[in-house]
């Protein structure tokens, strides 16, 4: 059977360069052996790939090379051209200048012209407000088909020339927890079979009279010396505040949408870290969905994060079945979720 | 510094992690410590390895129940 609504066609993700593992990690701390462990037990992570070389200091990759790679890859899933596109929306954190906006590169190297952009400045719940945005216009009838791209590159707050031993513990857990990483969605408006259903999405700014969780500056040419701190989390706020958030997503993902938890069949957390993630799913309660994370192995790639999840989703996806994807956006606090269904 | 006592111990808490700790918050689970962060952990065990020159159990550490447990190990 196949229903009217918009579709989720291809995915498509691209990483930097080898995974590197904890103890590659602990090579930058004097006591590498006592890191390893210890983000064994914390966090959790097995693995992330960057985009600068730690040996060399390089810059290897830019989020235009590792959107361009998703967008292609997710393009070829779908089975569309480039000028099949209609729109493109993507959202980052990290877009490697203010201007011009690192959508539009991509677009240009994947041939997409004449049709509108957008480019959202966002972090954990990036690819959920991309992908709102997209699928609100195809639903309005500007296109039949849309990109929608999300991603990070944080090579530029890895700063090799620093001693980590010497950083506050929320500029060190970082280091720790993030990594690189872009993903795509090919949208239709069209019905296209075996593709899943977009049932509903939820996008929600939560951050009145809240502190933000974590902050990521920019600098200019008249404030790169001011001794401010470019990246920094107040974790405590996060291991709090997000488990509660996210049972609050999918209690309304799923009211909305008249399911119940045991009519579930996926469940796709937010990816902060492993430990994070697993208290995450324990409070969330709904051992009938099978987990469906990426954490373990991209660390935290925010913005391209639920784009890795989908793709490891989508093969199992078949007839009948339910999914819910749950994002935290914790800057300044807003909710995010999407619920997916295979008719 | 070397680290001999519970005072030399909080003293380094102090200097090197730059927690504002009494002897008696020691003993306190890490909860209940003010301004801890199991980040902490992983500064507090190489900078214990450095002051007194052992090689400290590190799974030990990680399951430690309070501060004073951790300095009876990197001391004992």
């Amino acid at each position: 059977m196949v229903e009217s609504g918009i579709h989720i066609t291809g995915v498509g993700t691209a990483l930097p360069g080898p995974p590197l593992d904890n103890a590659m990690l602990g090579r930058f701390f004097s006591n590498g052996r006592v890191f390893e462990q210890w983000i064994d037990t914390f966090v959790g992570t097995r693995t992330r790939h960057l985009a600068v070389d730690l040996d060399t200091g390089d810059v290897r990759y830019s989020l235009a090379d590792l959107g361009e790679t998703a967008g292609r890859r997710a393009l070829a899933a779908a089975g569309v051209l480039a000028e099949d596109i209609d729109l493109v929306v993507m959202g980052t954190a990290t877009p490697d200048a203010l201007m011009p906006a690192t959508v539009n590169l991509i677009a240009d190297r994947l041939g997409i012209d004449g049709v509108p952009t957008y480019q959202l400045q966002s972090g954990c719940t990036g690819a959920i407000q991309a992908l709102d945005v997209a699928s609100q216009m195809l639903a309005n009838g500007r296109g039949r088909t849309a990109l929608v791209l999300g991603g990070d590159v944080c090579a530029k707050h890895v700063d090799l020339g620093i001693d980590p031993e010497k950083l506050a513990p929320s500029e060190l857990v970082n280091i720790v927890l993030f990594g690189d990483g872009a993903g795509a969605v090919v949208l239709s408006s069209e019905p296209v079979a075996d593709a899943p259903l977009i049932r509903r999405v939820l996008v929600r700014f939560t951050g009145r009279n809240r502190a933000p969780g974590q902050v990521v500056e920019w600098f200019g040419m008249a404030d790169r010396a001011d001794g401010r701190v470019a990246f920094r989390e107040d974790f405590k706020a996060i291991e709090e505040q997000v488990p509660a958030m996210s049972v609050e997503i999918l209690e309304e993902l799923l009211a909305g949408e008249s399911w119940l938890a045991a009519d579930l069949d996926y469940l796709l957390p937010p990816q902060l870290s492993v430990r994070m993630t697993e208290q995450i799913v324990k409070q969330l309660g709904v051992s009938n969905a099978e987990e469906v994370s990426c954490i373990a192995d991209t660390g935290n790639a925010a913005n391209a994060l639920p784009f890795f999840q989908l793709e490891r989703l989508l093969p199992l996806m078949v007839s009948g079945q339910r999914a819910i994807t749950i994002a935290v956006e914790s800057s300044k606090w807003i909710k995010g979720g999407i619920a997916l269904e295979k008719v | 510094m070397s680290v001999r006592t519970v005072a030399d111990f909080v003293v380094l808490l102090h200097e090197e992690l730059g927690l504002e700790l009494g002897v008696e918050d020691v003993s306190l689970g890490f909860d209940e410590v003010p301004g801890w962060d199991s980040v902490h952990l992983l500064r507090l065990l190489t900078v214990l390895e450095r002051e007194t020159g052992r090689m400290i159990s590190v799974p030990d550490v990680l399951g430690a129940p309070n501060l004073r447990y951790i300095y009876e190990l990197a001391v004992r």
